[in-house]
């Protein structure tokens, strides 16, 4: 592997700011889907889920079609320009995250559109309030198939990271257990941050935020894992010093350790002190995908 | 297909006479860098520094001089010019999501300009660092081993030019043989150091099953700036997916999990007397806003 390398990849903030939006829009689905999983697909919490996630993902998708750097040719990742067939490289992590990126933007579009039927704004025929996919029959099946492309979505971007030759990110097997786990941790914080903030803070959110606690834990083992991984080895020059390594030391301390003081020493209601774990965990969670992005490009 | 074509680039016979960039530059059009106005580097007699999106040929000038000997003695001036490897297995090719990087009649490794949308993932994929964005299209660009000038039967604009033969050009079959005969010329002259890279059982390259456009060189690898062992990034893909979904399956077990234990332990407590703060009288706060179970 070359050490260094001249010809950049400026994958910046478009990047490291798509991965963040579409995992917190992805760890959303994983929430209504836990949600859906309990009997609750209709649940408040879980509408909020299907409403926060699809305009992430447009969002997403902006972000990405930007970052090219023609990006009016974006539409060649999915079909082939001169012969108009699908193309599909399930090898290559940018294909099949395309792939992933596209059906789980459908799934996410349904859901949303399941949701405005739930809150009576949109009847389309047999689709209606008494007749919805989430809570109903169909549930648990989409949100499973949801569930599963979220995680894909999640997962995807760091494969995308590992699979190349720039020093930091190639070979480094910790790093999509990082970026699965940040990706469910932010988007249970986003719903529980929106629910806290509109002040419906009902069983389902103190459920989902008590279960978003163990995820922490999970993340801060993954984390920690990927760190030791690095000691002794080439890439602990690129994350182990200077601002990468105190990016991902505040990320620790804001995501991984500040919401358990703040849930230990209850500074005010329960909906004051869900908010500012969520935000906390929130802003972490960007910290170590600024860290992981920005790390090996610095160097 | 046809006979697979490729470089051989003799580093021994490299005058450093720049004639192979500005053959390279003048057949494919390459813009100018930095608006044409021509900066210093520093660095030896090397002003083009990188092989990137405008520079698809690069003299390296590796310089090996100890100062503090006053009388020069095994003083070394390696030249190298150095190309796209059209690798065997190319990264690039592997990870390009849109098809534009495709593998020619004649097993060389080329980038369509007008399909290629500017990802760059291939630069990330490349374990040469051949690849750039040419600021003139936006699109990925390098070496085409001049893609249009063999579909013409014309040796490549680098090695037409070059007037020592450092860089030659044919059969790949008919390239390694004479690699392999000018080795054992150098070895009988004296200079033991002399092997090639990136033919089969180099020691090098196998990773990537070789290279379609080889290099002899007389110092290790490392001197010239070329990887050790490049890889082929595609191929450690598999572990890397599999501890993804395994660390996200965990965190959605988790999260069912204690979402589920907390959620039935706050119902109950419900039912009970509790402080203000707690979580269950929040519940019952906001029980306006709780729906019915199904």
């Amino acid at each position: 592997m070359l050490l260094e390398r001249a010809n950049e990849v400026h994958w910046t903030w478009l990047v490291y700011l798509e991965m963040f939006v579409a995992g917190v829009a992805a760890g959303a689905m994983v929430t209504a889907a836990i949600l859906e999983f309990a009997g609750r697909g209709r649940a408040p919490l879980a509408r909020t889920a299907h409403f926060l996630a699809f305009p992430l993902m447009a969002a997403a998708g902006v972000l990405l079609i930007v970052d090219l750097s023609r990006p009016e040719r974006f539409w060649h990742m999915v079909v082939m320009s001169e012969r108009l067939l699908p193309i599909l490289k399930p090898w290559s992590p940018m294909s099949a995250g395309t792939l992933l990126l596209s059906a789980f933007s459908g799934a996410c579009f349904v859901s949303f559109v399941d949701a405005l039927v739930d809150v009576r704004r949109v009847r389309l025929g047999g689709w209606h309030h008494g007749r919805t996919i989430h809570g109903g029959p169909l549930g648990v099946a989409w949100a499973t198939i949801s569930a599963l492309l979220a995680m894909g979505v999640g997962i995807y971007s760091a494969v995308l990271l590992t699979t190349s030759t720039i020093p930091g990110w190639a070979h480094q097997v910790m790093i999509p257990a990082v970026y699965a786990t940040t990706a469910i941790m932010t988007g249970m914080a986003a719903v529980v941050l929106i629910q806290a903030v509109r002040r419906q803070v009902d069983a389902d959110v103190l459920s989902i935020a008590h279960a978003n606690r163990w995820l922490v834990g999970w993340w801060l083992v993954t984390l920690l894992v990927f760190l030791l991984t690095l000691v002794g080895g080439p890439s602990a020059r690129i994350f182990l010093t200077g601002v990468p390594l105190f990016t991902l030391v505040a990320a620790v301390v804001l995501a991984g350790i500040a919401p358990f003081v703040v849930a230990f020493f209850r500074p005010s209601g329960p909906a004051v002190r869900l908010a500012l774990s969520s935000v906390l965990v929130l802003v972490g969670g960007f910290l170590v995908r600024y860290a992981i992005v920005m790390a090996p490009q610095s160097h | 297909m046809s006979q697979a074509m490729g470089f051989m680039t003799d580093t021994t016979l490299c005058i450093g006479c720049k004639a192979c960039e500005v053959a390279c530059k003048e057949w494919n059009q390459l813009p100018a860098i930095n608006g044409g106005v021509n900066t210093l580097s520093g660095d030896s007699y090397d002003n083009t520094r990188v092989l990137d999106g405008e520079n698809w040929r690069h003299v390296r000038f590796v310089e090996q001089f100890n100062l503090l000997d006053p009388t020069r003695d095994g003083a070394r001036w390696l030249l190298m010019s150095d190309v796209c490897k059209h690798c065997v297995q190319a990264g690039c090719l592997e990870v390009c999501p849109t098809g534009a990087i495709i593998r020619t009649e004649f097993d060389t490794v080329v980038i369509q300009s007008d399909v290629c949308n500017g990802c760059r993932y291939c630069i990330a994929a490349c374990p040469f660092d051949v690849i750039g964005i040419n600021q003139a299209t936006n699109t990925a660009m390098k070496c085409t081993l001049c893609y249009d000038r063999m579909q013409n039967g014309l040796t490549p604009a680098c090695a037409q030019a070059c007037p020592t033969a450092s860089i030659q050009f044919g059969p790949l079959t008919e390239l390694k043989a004479r690699g392999a005969h000018r080795v054992e010329q150098l070895h009988a002259a004296g200079e033991t150091r002399a092997y090639l890279y990136g033919v089969e059982n180099d020691g090098y390259t196998e990773q990537i099953g070789g290279l379609n456009s080889f290099f002899l060189l007389v110092d290790p690898p490392v001197t010239y700036k070329l990887p050790a062992r490049p890889t082929l990034p595609t191929k450690s893909s598999i572990p890397e997916w599999l501890t993804g979904w395994g660390s996200a399956l965990v965190a959605g077990v988790v999260g069912l999990l204690s979402f589920r234990q907390r959620r039935i332990a706050s119902l109950r407590a419900s039912d009970g007397p509790t402080a203000s703060d707690s979580p269950s009288a929040a519940v019952r706060a906001s029980a306006a806003h709780m729906p019915e179970e199904p």
